[in-house]
């Protein structure tokens, strides 16, 4: 595979080396740790992929499977709900089942959206392809192996094909050829095959691993760039088995990535590396901050959002810009936090933010600042805590039990937040992990609650000083310019990029997977479109660990 | 043990019994026992003039419920007086169940076995008898799933072995907060365990609207249809058993779940359609003032889940009115931070976490007192019932696991006494887990797993 075998870039093994000194051993990390010193010789770990897994489809992937099959315009039904984990509704689809109630609503789906096009006979026998008035007819075999087929993301079998005939003659012999024939889809929709993406590969005799075949090469191509089926193109590719050639994934990634769908399911990695989603549900006390609509938290959402695009997509630039760009959009809700006069409306206007010191990038956007704070109050915790473990894949463990967590009852007059958490640093329980968020999220004193700008608190003036392992910066800008600058937030990056696209977090045999894809991001200048291209020709993406024996 | 339930009309072919999902062998601990029923799922009309028992001489059906409430209480307004007829503090959380105290019992002093952590220890004990399972190992801040099924699902299991009710179990969800990064114990309550890693929980309903929908909602009585659907799941199905092979053991054992999934639907097609009372459509509970509608939506889905109890739509059944870490605004008791938040920076005395907790109770005291109010033969529901009230905490402040707060709720059929309030020092908190259990008729000798398994529940409050 051509992939050298390498601990890692020396730049951040030294940047490692000096934070353990003065960790006390509180932060952990993910994937990228320290060496460990059960491990006298790193290289001696062979590098390999994991094994294959199944993958669910997530109700947007699914949602865009149906009109892929059947045709706009489509409702939809309520599917079942995505989940997190690590962060990442990918990582829950690589672990979920079918619970019941899940089961019920997938069967309701695909009843639903086939009468859609059933209801209509020339809609519907222009998929079939002809009139399903005698299932005898060729027409229809070809109609029930294609459509199953493009379902399926693989050719179907024969032995698939015939049992779904027989299936949809079995309940013609009650209900009428047409509604045999609805069945028969209905149970295409309902299968294993559709709901799971399911890759096992075939054996690969150069690397002794399982190599994911043309098809799945397809299917894991488009689903991650465009949460989508795999196009009339790359099915063509797959037919033609084209697809085990890094340049032909490279030249199908490249065209996908300028489709709109690729923005949207890129967007989507990007919501859940900032936990953004969670913006929808934003709750704020409407005293402190009458300032808060409905709409706001989407708002947020939607700015942080435009902003990656902008980068990604528009400016095509440096993806470390999005923490220092003074440029972003602002619309009628975020206007009064941002103190912008003359903007209304839901509609975003294009910003360049004054060079004041108080706003650049996107640790300073009201949306990263109002969801890393609490209803009445911001979080300087909360704050450090999100750039400690999502931007700089490091970790911090929660309290340990029994220890009271419990603030001091405030005494002497009013505090600052900041004056109220010095017992996080004081306290020997606390400091060791405290230390590690808090001096951090000190730096965003500043922003309120729902990012809004503040000189006081409480009449105090703010203190925004902060820490960054050992690098002094004073305020949410400073920091920007900072975590910009350090390597480490672009290998944070790449690496959950290969957590999203591989459905699993990495494991500690794929460091050289994940190093060279980091190798090729700081190549690229930071370009995003190209980590997303070197993804899908990375070991890890093409490659599975045979399954263990029993 | 009695034979499992087979669907009539429908052949299951090639399942292999070693890969139906584990919650089966949690039945393990049950004494052999159990008359086999199969018959209608109605029974109302079943019963015999006397009303005390089913036509056939069979005792009326047993419920089990499972009623979650997230971050613990304060435990000095908590716990009431022990022994039989407790009393509440001046002030108790407890205040609002004395109208039902006939009907609650108090375990007290019970501590979590299994290895400790925030919360999910805390969740997974009270939940399931078993320690939580940490989904990959390689981040402190923790991400756990149930390794063993949540009481609940085994409260269903032995019930649907015994007679099948259209639904296996029910779940419904009363406030909005979910966690989203510590795991599925932060999001859901009930679990069916995790063999291999993978994340198998019964989502909740939190919306009382869909609640409705799903339980009520007209579903097609057109005899063909149904044969239809339930054909089309027999051929799913068989697709299930011919992938499986191909798989790793995880993904053999999501599908397996998935298998189980299909066959619930499935035969729930081939018996008769349930004949409940529709009640009206409950709708939407926006925020009113940015305040979330807790006690409004509280009432709709207690409402809901009565009603589905009272046709026995299903006999086991799980209300989370708020998630383990839940942050949750307790508005109603005066909070104005989430009460995750709230609990680790509020200043002793916890006057807003005390306020609360009473808060919460009333809750639970409007659903005890719907189950009152429904009649089932010559008494109510709630005699029928047993139902697990619990939290993952002892004090959110401390996250500490010791003197769990945990009420047993109904007469089980008469299987549970109700107004006693048993302590016992350092027991395991499986036992109050075994005694709603087998309130509810399931013959335990022992429950639990690992360092939470127990052979004697709280025998105090049984009869």
């Amino acid at each position: 595979m051509g992939l050298q075998r390498r601990w890692w870039r020396p730049s951040v093994v030294c940047l490692a080396v000096g934070l353990v000194a003065g960790w006390s051993g509180c932060v952990g990390s993910i994937g990228d740790s320290p060496p460990d010193p059960t491990i006298t010789d790193p290289s001696a770990k062979k590098t390999a992929p994991v094994e294959a897994h199944m993958v669910r489809l997530t109700a947007p992937e699914l949602r865009n499977t149906y009109r892929a099959l059947l045709g706009e315009p489509l409702v939809v039904p309520d599917l079942p709900q995505d989940d997190q984990l690590y962060g990442f509704v990918s990582l829950s689809a690589a672990t979920k089942t079918v619970a019941p109630v899940e089961a019920e609503m997938y069967e309701d789906a695909a009843y639903a959206v086939l009468d859609q096009v059933w209801v209509d006979p020339v809609r519907r026998n222009a998929l079939i392809k002809c009139a399903p008035t005698d299932l005898g007819e060729p027409c229809i075999r070809t109609f029930l192996h294609d459509f199953t087929s493009r379902a399926w993301r693989r050719p179907a079998t024969e032995a698939e094909v015939e049992a779904l005939l027989q299936l949809a003659q079995q309940i013609a012999s009650s209900l009428g050829d047409g509604e045999g024939l609805r069945f028969a889809v209905a149970a295409v929709l309902q299968s294993p095959h559709f709901l799971f993406r399911v890759a096992t590969g075939e054996r690969d005799p150069d690397s002794g691993f399982m190599r994911f075949d043309s098809w799945e090469m397809a299917a894991r191509l488009s689903y991650l760039i465009t949460d989508s089926p795999p196009d009339e193109e790359l099915r063509k590719a797959a037919a033609a088995d084209e697809l085990l050639d890094p340049e032909a994934v490279r030249a199908h990634a490249r065209r996908l990535i300028d489709t709109p769908e690729a923005r949207a399911a890129l967007v989507r990695f990007f919501r859940d590396f900032m936990n953004i989603g969670r913006l929808d549900d934003l709750d704020k006390n409407l005293e402190l901050f009458p300032m808060v609509s409905d709409t706001l938290g989407v708002s947020m959402r939607r700015e942080l959002e435009r902003l990656f695009e902008n980068v990604v997509f528009e400016k095509e630039g440096d993806f470390r810009q999005l923490f220092t760009t003074r440029d972003t959009y602002v619309n009628g809700d975020l206007a009064p936090i941002y103190g912008i006069e003359g903007i209304e409306g839901p509609d975003f206007v294009p910003v360049t933010l004054p060079d004041d010191g108080k706003r650049g990038g996107l640790l300073t956007t009201p949306g990263f600042l109002a969801l890393n704070a609490h209803k009445t109050e911001s979080s300087p915790t909360h704050r450090g805590r999100f750039v400690r473990i999502s931007l700089l894949c490091q970790d911090v463990p929660p309290p340990p039990p029994g220890v009271d967590t419990t603030l001091p009852a405030p005494s002497g007059g009013p505090k600052t937040l900041r004056q109220r958490l010095a017992a996080h640093a004081e306290d020997p329980a606390c400091a060791p992990c405290h230390q590690q968020m808090d001096p951090i999220g000190f730096g965003f004193e500043h922003y309120d609650a729902v990012g809004a700008w503040r000189d006081t608190e409480h009449d105090l003036p703010i203190d925004a000083s902060g820490d960054l392992d050992g690098v002094a910066f004073d305020g949410g800008v400073e920091l920007g310019t900072l975590m910009a600058e350090l390597p480490r937030v672009g290998n944070c990056i790449a690496r959950r990029f290969y957590q999203h696209a591989t459905t699993h977090l990495d494991e500690r045999s794929e460091r050289a997977y994940v190093d060279e894809l980091v190798e090729g991001f700081v190549q690229s200048d930071f370009d995003f479109k190209a980590l997303v291209v070197e993804m899908v020709v990375n070991g890890g993406f093409r490659y599975a660990l045979p399954q263990e024996e029993e | 043990m009695t034979m499992p339930w087979q669907p009539p009309r429908i052949t299951r072919r090639s399942r292999p019994r070693a890969m139906r999902p584990s919650r089966r062998m949690f039945l393990r601990g049950l004494a052999a026992g159990g008359a086999i029923t199969v018959g209608l799922p109605l029974f109302e009309m079943l019963l015999n003039d006397h009303g005390d028992a089913m036509a056939n001489g069979e005792e009326l059906p047993t419920r089990f419920g499972l009623w979650f409430f997230g971050n613990g209480v304060r435990l000095n307004s908590w716990t009431p007086t022990q022994g039989a007829d407790w009393q509440v503090p001046n002030d108790g959380q407890l205040a609002a169940l004395v109208p039902h105290k006939e009907y609650v019992s108090v375990c007290s002093g019970l501590d979590v076995k299994t290895p400790r952590h925030p919360h999910h220890s805390g969740m997974s004990a009270v939940c399931s008898g078993g320690p939580h399972l940490k989904v990959d190992d390689v981040r402190d801040t923790i991400v756990s799933t149930m390794k063993y099924p949540s009481v609940d699902q085994i409260a269903a299991d032995y019930f649907f072995e015994q007679q099948p009710t259209p639904y296996r179990s029910l779940e419904a969800a009363v406030t909005r907060f979910r966690g989203t990064d510590e795991g599925t114990s932060f999001q859901y309550l009930s679990h069916n365990g995790s063999v291999n890693g993978e994340t198998n929980i019964n989502p909740s309903e939190q919306s009382p609207q869909r609640f409705f929908d799903r339980l009520f909602g007209n579903e097609t009585a057109d005899p063909l249809i149904k044969q239809a659907r339930a054909s089309v799941l027999n051929a799913v199905s068989d697709q299930i058993t011919d992938l499986q092979p191909k798989l790793s053991a995880g993904d053999r054992q999501r599908l397996a779940q998935h298998l189980d999934s299909i066959a619930d639907l499935e035969r729930r097609l081939g018996a008769p359609s349930p004949s409940c009372t529709k009640p009206d459509a409950p709708g939407d509970f926006p925020d009113v003032g940015g305040d979330e509608q807790m006690a409004e939506k509280n009432a709709a889905m207690s409402d809901l889940m009565a009603l589905a109890l009272a046709c026995n739509l299903t006999r086991s059944f799980s209300i989370m009115f708020s998630t383990c870490g839940s942050g949750a605004v307790m508005w109603p008791a005066g909070a104005t931070d989430g009460q995750h938040y709230m609990n680790h920076t509020e200043p002793s005395p916890w006057t807003k976490q005390h306020e609360s907790v009473k808060f919460t109770m009333s809750q639970l005291a409007y659903f005890l007192d719907r189950l009152k109010q429904t009649p089932e033969g010559d008494g109510h529901l709630l005699d029928q019932c047993s139902i697990l009230v619990c939290t993952e905490h002892t004090e959110g402040w401390t996250h500490s696991q010791d003197d769990m707060p945990i009420l047993i709720c109904g007469k089980g059929g008469g299987r549970l006494r109700g107004n006693v309030h048993q302590r016992d020092d350092g027991g395991n908190v499986s036992k109050a887990g075994m005694t709603a259990l087998r309130g509810a008729g399931l013959p335990l000798t022992t429950f639990g797993h690992e360092q939470g398994a127990v052979t004697s529940g709280m025998t105090d409050l049984e009869v």
